[in-house]
């Protein structure tokens, strides 16, 4: 499962190492055109996950697999719980 | 862009679907799809049922199924031409046929028998083609380009994209095209929910544990068709496929399939004269002693059924129900031996056949001969007929078990198959599964489980109501519960098999449904439950098994043979007055339908005359007239009648007053609502009977709305107020479809009142069949010796020496049998009877333990349970002589040799042993047979009540009102769904028996003690209606512990019998 942002996952290491942080996505279309002010140039995938509903933390988020314009691969999430958007290595 | 669902699972691929069919086919309409197909994991259980639907919603259903492969794989499978359909059919039978409850399909058989159907490559997860893209271009050479399609999915996970350029390349490798499907899950976003917890339920782990086999998010669900299109910008070719396939595939399974019963047209003679042929050889047995009169009736009677059936085409039918009938007679033999007394008997009968049809008579449908009771053949043949009269066969048990087998083997396993029947989910599963899914904890799922009163819709009240309600309802795991537990109510959970149903069909079964091994060895199920059987134009013949059917027989049996007086149960006569005598006095203790408390309650106040009010009052205590308001007038109106004989019985309108008549203005048969639609609302024979089929069926609500409106207007029509129809309409609507059919009502009447007539001439063999027929009934086999021995029947303890397994008749007493000894065993009390029968009788406890078969455990519970006591030794001397016996000792290989021991006395001195107190001897009867012929629990407790209880005797004096205190041992507990919480409990005293009432206000307060407590005295009113009398409960009090103090601290309440159980919990 993907790791929740406030979730306290036992796996450290990994959770330091793609920990979910707050980002700046422009998406007006509900489609991220740009991360951290730099322009997307292809949306390679995108996936939807709702889980945990049964729990004080449900998780619904819309990802997305991304390369930005400068050749960097990320992949970001909408949190529908939260209403922001996150970013992970992708 | 247009688009159309060709992958969808209904709840019938069992806990992997969350919607019922009728429930997608709606949905679709509404989305506006022009098709849509089922496609369930490995069988076609709800296709017949979506088929229908979708035909009155004007949305065409493709048939098909996902199924799975020798590998694990899945491919879905659509069905193109009738051809296609059935080999769909025998591809699932085949892949069922290896292992149950595991279908794995041979890929080999796909490729060999795939004419008429289309083949998709496979879902998202499990696809031939995603798993294994060489089988999956084997198959599409199979199927050939244009019935083989790949098939790409968009369930928004991770990985979509790649697969689906895997996919898309090897469609064009293999030269076909793709295809988009959905996967489909639930009819709607609201039971996505519900999916995940039915993934967590069929992998028996909580939610958080089955994250992998969950699909991770709520997106495979019925979406509108330009949504589904939208998933696919880069496929639009994919998507037009959808719109190109569903146009091609035209099988409707709504059609004739090719169904035809063994009709026997295929013999030489027509089947016409072959029934008359068998009907005068039964006639020429059957009269040959009547008088000329009776023969010649009886022969005009045969020459007009003759005709009639014959004008009818229902000869075939005739026949095949004979030639089971006759299959079980064969093993009638095989079962009873040759030798016994019961080959004279008939095999088993007709429920819902006519006992006024001489064909039936003669063909061994019906035991009564019409023609010298003087029954007319009433409307169980007519020529308005518009399907084959409903006939269930009983049988006794044993023999039907065996018969199911031999009809298998005579119509042969490709032609023959049980009815299934599907395990649905109701509260208490609900709040199990779905609570267990949820993490909840067990203890408080239990508590919730007993608490509820069935309806899945109103778990969510119920949780409000357990201790800490507040803090659970704010808990999203609870709220949950409330929440899923109505939405998976009604939805099935797994198929099981119906109590007996049997199809047979002349065209190979597996080609018109598929047929999987049942859970019993050697049986086989159709993947359709009754409803759907019906639908396909199925004949079902059920062969049911039937308590009262064996105890019958066997009374009969004990009769010839220890009597020498053969009774035919067909010729008594049906109008024996000192047996409605006790049919009117509610004496029904052990008689067939009519025993119950309820049915008591009313037999008091109509007291029946003859086998026509029996049938009436057979069907009047059911949930269809109790709850269509049909009982109270009809038991009023028959008191004014007998007041008064010019009493004019009132009818809620006169075009009722001809199909009522014979139940004075009510609804009691089954067949009345439809007789009443037609007659009141102006209803076709087919409209009548599709309002009776929507009210027998599940989750219908709207169905039944839709012939609301036409039954008012139907009804205007002829003039009648819009009141008066909307009250006839809530009484049809009430009764809905459960209640009997006037000819199953006569059938059961007739057995009830045979078994009334054997009670009364023959008491003694009545109890002793009855209680080799346990258990049935409404009575724990104590209370059945207890109303015996109140009518005069002498009932022996268990002995070792002239008991044999089962009981029996000992003089003109009934002995009870060493079968009846718990931890004894059928076995090994057969094993000790044949010891006993080869070396004769036993004379000590010592020679009882060293030569026959029991362990130490099973001579303990004879000795306990007073089987022993002819040794002229107290218990418990008898107990301290067994310890010191020395047993004989297994030598050799296996211990095949018993090495015996030497018969030696013991030497030690029996010591001064106390002798056992009525009480323990009492207790011990209970505790070791469960019944016990001595003492009652209450003589002996009469003493230390306090001096205002009154005894069952005394009741009889009481004026109506009376405050009264009553003491007894609780037999039966009811809490009906139609009672609106009240419970009734029936008291045992030594005197007879007391019907208590509960109200529910009284069951809260002293609910431990009502459900759990065997002694009870209760505190309240006396209440005398006419000839009834109850007790009006206001306080109980336990007697658990003064008995315990009588009895000098033995164990009381552990020993006496738990009460029968009826009803909610």
């Amino acid at each position: 499962m993907v790791a929740h942002p406030r979730d306290q996952g036992d796996s450290r290491a990994a959770r330091r190492l793609n920990e979910p942080r707050p980002a700046q996505v422009e998406a007006a279309t509900g489609i991220p055109a740009a991360v951290g002010g730099v322009a997307v140039a292809s949306v390679r995938e995108e996936w939807r996950v709702a889980d945990r509903w049964w729990t004080e933390e449900p998780v619904r988020r819309r990802y997305f697999d991304l390369v930005l314009e400068t050749g960097e691969n990320v992949a970001v999430f909408y949190d529908l719980e939260q209403e922001r958007w996150f970013r992970q290595k992708a | 862009m247009s688009y159309v669902e060709l992958h969808c699972h209904s709840a019938y691929s069992f806990l992997d679907g969350a919607s019922l069919p009728e429930e997608l086919v709606v949905r679709a309409a509404e989305l506006g799809y022009p098709a849509l197909a089922l496609t369930d994991h490995d069988g076609v259980y709800g296709s017949l049922e979506f088929a229908h639907a979708a035909k009155a919603v004007g949305l065409k259903s493709i048939t098909g199924a996902e199924v799975t492969l020798a590998d694990g794989s899945h491919v879905t499978l659509l069905v193109e031409t009738p051809r296609g359909y059935a080999n769909l059919c025998r591809l699932i039978t085949a892949a069922h046929a290896q292992e149950r409850l595991n279908p794995r399909l041979d890929p080999t058989f796909l490729t060999e028998r795939n004419d008429g159907l289309v083949c998709l490559a496979g879902c998202a997860r499990h696809g031939l083609a995603v798993r294994d893209p060489n089988a999956a271009a084997r198959l599409a050479r199979a199927f050939g380009r244009d019935r083989f399609f790949v098939e790409l999915q968009r369930p928004y996970s991770r990985g979509d994209a790649r697969r689906n350029a895997a996919l898309r390349d090897l469609a064009a490798e293999l030269g076909v095209r793709t295809i988009a499907t959905g996967d489909a899950h639930a009819h709607h976003p609201r039971r996505a929910h519900l999916q995940d917890v039915l993934v967590a339920v069929k992998h028996k782990v909580p939610l958080e544990a089955c994250e992998e086999e969950r699909r991770g998010n709520e997106e495979s669900v019925l979406l509108a068709p330009r949504e589904a299109a939208a998933r696919f910008p880069d496929d639009l070719d994919a998507v037009q496929a959808t719109v190109d396939l569903a146009e091609r595939l035209e099988f409707d399974l709504t059609q004739e399939l090719g169904y035809r019963y063994p009709d026997f047209s295929d013999r030489a003679d027509p089947a016409d004269i072959q029934l008359a042929r068998v009907c005068d050889r039964a006639f020429r047995e059957r009269y040959r002693n009547g008088s000329t009169a009776l023969r010649t009736r009886a022969a005009e009677r045969l020459r007009e059924e003759l005709a009639l059936i014959a004008e009818l085409g229902l000869s075939g039918f005739f026949l095949l129900h004979w030639e089971v009938l006759e299959l079980a007679r064969d093993v009638s033999l095989e079962v009873r031996g040759p030798g016994s007394p019961r080959h004279l008997l008939p095999p088993g009968r007709g429920r819902g056949s006519s006992v006024g049809s001489i064909v039936c008579f003669l063909t061994g449908l019906s035991h009564v001969d019409p023609v010298a009771a003087g029954l007319a053949l009433g409307r169980f043949l007519n020529r308005e007929l518009v399907a084959v009269p409903d006939i269930d066969l009983d049988f006794p048990r044993d023999i039907r078990e065996k018969l199911i087998v031999a009809v298998i083997e005579k119509y042969g396993p490709e032609h023959t198959a049980l009815v299934a029947s599907f395990s649905t989910y109701h509260s208490r599963g609900a709040i199990r599964d779905v609570g267990k899914a949820l993490g909840l904890p067990p203890g408080e799922l239990e508590r919730l489980a007993r608490l509820t009163e069935g309806n899945p819709r109103r778990v969510a009240e119920e949780i409000e109501h357990l201790p800490g309600a507040e803090v659970k309802l704010r808990s999203p795991r609870w709220r949950a519960l409330g929440e899923l537990a109505a939405e998976i109510g009604g939805l099935p959970r797994h198929l099981s098999q119906h109590p007996g149903g049997m199809v047979i069909s002349t065209r190979p079964l597996i080609e018109l449904v598929p047929v999987e091994p049942a859970a019993m060895e050697g049986r086989r199920t159709c993947q359709w439950d009754k409803d759907s059987c019906a639908d396909a134009g199925f004949l079902k013949i059920d062969l049911l098994g039937l308590g009262m059917l064996s105890a019958v027989e066997e009374c009969v049996d004990q009769i010839v043979s220890l009597r020498g007086e053969t009774i035919d149960l067909s010729r008594i006569p049906l109008n024996d007055q000192a047996v409605f005598a006790e049919i009117q006095d509610a004496d029904t203790v052990g008689l067939f339908q009519i025993e119950s408390r309820a049915q008591m309650q009313s037999l008091l106040r109509t007291r029946p005359e003859n086998l026509d009010d029996l049938t009436v009052q057979v069907a009047l205590v059911r949930p269809g007239p109790i709850q269509g308001k049909a009982v109270h007038p009809y038991v009023e109106r028959r008191q004014r009648i007998r007041e008064d004989p010019n009493y004019v019985v009132p009818h809620d309108h006169p075009l009722l007053a001809e199909c009522l008549a014979e139940t004075l203005g009510a609804i009691i048969f089954q067949e009345q609502v439809l007789e009443v639609s037609m007659a009141l609302a102006g209803f076709s024979v087919g409209e009548a009977e599709g309002l009776r089929r929507a009210m027998s069926r599940k989750r219908s609500a709207d169905a039944i709305e839709s012939y609301r409106e036409r039954f008012y207007a139907g009804a205007a029509a002829n003039g009648v107020d819009r009141a008066i129809a909307e009250l006839v309409f809530s009484k049809i609507n009430g009764f809905a479809s459960f209640g009997f059919p006037k000819s199953h009502a006569a059938a059961f009447a007739l057995l009830a009142y045979q078994s009334a007539w054997l009670r009364h001439y023959y008491p003694a063999e009545f109890l002793c069949a009855l209680l080799n027929a346990q258990p049935m009934g409404f009575y724990p086999p104590a209370s059945l010796v207890r109303d015996a021995q109140r009518r005069g029947v002498e009932v022996l303890p268990p002995d070792v020496n002239t008991s044999a397994g089962k009981c029996r008749i000992e003089g003109d007493a009934v002995r009870v049998g060493l079968g009846y000894i718990k931890g004894l065993g059928e076995d090994a009390a057969k094993a000790f009877v044949a010891e006993r029968e080869r070396a004769g009788r036993f004379r000590t406890v010592i020679e009882l333990a060293q030569r026959s078969p029991l362990d130490r455990r099973a001579l303990e519970a004879l000795v306990a349970s007073g089987a022993c006591d002819s040794f002229g030794w107290p218990r418990r001397q008898l107990l301290w002589r067994l310890g010191l016996a020395p047993r004989s000792t297994s030598v050799g290989a296996q211990g095949a040799e018993r090495q015996l021991a030497l018969p030696l006395e013991p030497t030690s001195e029996i010591p001064e042993l106390p002798e056992q107190t009525p009480w323990e001897k009492m207790l011990a009867d209970y505790r070791t047979t469960s019944l016990s012929v001595g003492v009652h629990p209450l003589d002996l407790l009469r003493p230390h009540l306090p001096a205002e209880v009154v005894t069952s005797l005394d009741l009889a004096d009481l004026e109506d009102k009376t405050p009264v205190a009553i003491a007894g041992l609780v037999v039966a507990r009811q809490r009906p769904a139609t009672a609106n919480g009240v419970v009734f409990l029936l008291l045992e005293d030594e005197h007879g028996q007391v019907n208590l009432v509960v109200p529910p206000t009284v069951y809260e307060r002293y609910r431990g003690l009502v459900r759990g407590e065997p002694l009870l005295l209760a505190r309240g009113r006396f209440e005398r209606y006419e000839r009834n009398r109850n007790v009006l409960v206001e306080e109980f009090t336990t007697l658990g512990p003064l008995a315990r103090q009588a009895a000098n601290e033995a164990e009381v309440v552990a020993a006496l019998p738990t009460a029968h159980h009826f009803g909610h919990r």
